[in-house]
């Protein structure tokens, strides 16, 4: 399997799992982005901006954390508000924020997508017949 | 209390935290502001300027979820994260074997309840007690105390001791307070400075008792000011 290949199917398996946790309760969307493109869905509309905002500062400031206080590789970037938390994860290359409830358990979450990595080798078939099933309101934005 | 000595409390709390907590590895409070108001006693020196920068703008655009509380980054080889405490935030990075009940307690207890006490402490101070140059510290070296009568009597030079009685109505001195560099304080009696060979040299001399409870050793600097009740001044 070629990288491109190898590449495309982790997304797929991604997008497969964001779905999952995208109908949890407390959740409010998400954003998944690499070099070429940006998928979002979140319930409002009027913050895709800001929060896409929010989720590149965080993974930024935690790239800038990590390497001067010797963290190693990021495993996962959390910001919780008086209102809502994110979580973010740098998935190979795709990068991924969930935004939630503050009582949504965020370390759930985290573990149902960093077992991304490992189903990666599941058929690719039963995802792609997922995949045609997504929610109407994910906006593709190419970047 | 000064500002200088609430960020030497400050200072000392994040470092006898660390001591609890040895995976911790860098510990400081800042504004969002961006001005770091005390940060622990560390082995290896970390460019905070580069990252209270970037902290500010991730302040200002977690507006957005409603402000920031924490931020968490976990990594494979530590750990690092930012708690709003107050009006400030604690940052603190820890190794992989750090125990996250005693970070989680450092963030969410005992440094809150610092904050507050020495804030309340500060406010108090404002509203009661105007700093005056009279009462304001003087730098000593300090010089051991020994002999059967050394008690728990510190001595200056007597010069100084005329000083500051000069400078607030001539009360009468005969207690001190003293601080080291580390935060730690003590108030004791004072006296001047009865054998020649040690006057006229900027010393203090300290009995033992008192330099166990300042954690001190000869030949230190520390900060002297008379402690005089308020009714007095």
């Amino acid at each position: 399997m070629s990288a491109k290949d190898k590449s495309e199917e982790l997304l797929a398996i991604l997008r497969l799992n964001l779905e999952n946790v995208r109908h949890r309760e407390g959740v409010i969307g998400y954003i998944l982005r690499n070099s070429k493109s940006a998928s979002v869905d979140i319930n409002d509309s009027t913050k895709i901006v800001d929060y896409a905002m929010l989720s590149g500062e965080s993974l930024e400031t935690g790239d800038m954390v990590s390497e001067i206080f010797q963290l190693g590789s990021i495993n996962s970037v959390v910001i919780e508000g008086n209102d809502l938390k994110v979580l973010s994860l740098v998935i190979e290359d795709q990068h991924v924020s969930i935004f939630m409830d503050r009582k949504v358990d965020h370390n759930k979450i985290c573990k149902e997508l960093d077992s991304t990595k490992h189903s990666q080798k599941r058929n690719a078939s039963s995802i792609q017949s997922n995949e045609e099933n997504q929610e109407q309101n994910e906006v593709e934005i190419p970047l | 209390m000064s500002e200088d000595k609430y960020a030497n409390a400050l200072r000392a709390t994040l470092t006898e935290v660390r001591n609890i907590c040895p995976p911790i590895t860098h510990s400081f409070i800042f504004t969002k502001e961006g001005k770091i108001i005390a940060e622990a006693e560390q082995d290896t020196e970390v460019s905070t300027e580069i990252t209270l920068h970037s902290f500010q703008n991730l302040i200002e655009k977690a507006d957005t979820i409603g402000g920031l509380n924490t931020f968490v980054v976990n990594g494979n080889k530590g750990m690092f994260q930012i708690s709003r405490v107050n009006n400030m935030y604690l940052a603190i990075s820890a190794s992989k074997k750090a125990d996250m009940t005693c970070i989680q307690s450092a963030a969410r207890v005992i440094v809150p309840t610092i904050l507050k006490l020495l804030e309340n402490k500060l406010l108090e101070n404002i509203v009661s007690t105007p700093t005056t140059s009279a009462t304001s510290y003087q730098n000593l070296t300090t010089e051991n105390l020994t002999g059967l009568f050394a008690g728990e009597t510190a001595q200056v030079d007597n010069a100084v001791l005329k000083e500051w009685s000069k400078n607030l109505n001539n009360t009468h001195i005969d207690e001190i307070e003293i601080e080291t560099p580390n935060g730690k304080t003590a108030r004791c009696k004072v006296k001047p400075i009865s054998e020649r060979e040690f006057q006229g040299k900027g010393l203090i001399r300290i009995p033992e008792k008192i330099y166990r409870v300042l954690e001190v050793e000869k030949g230190e600097q520390v900060k002297v000011k008379p402690a005089v009740p308020w009714r007095e001044r």
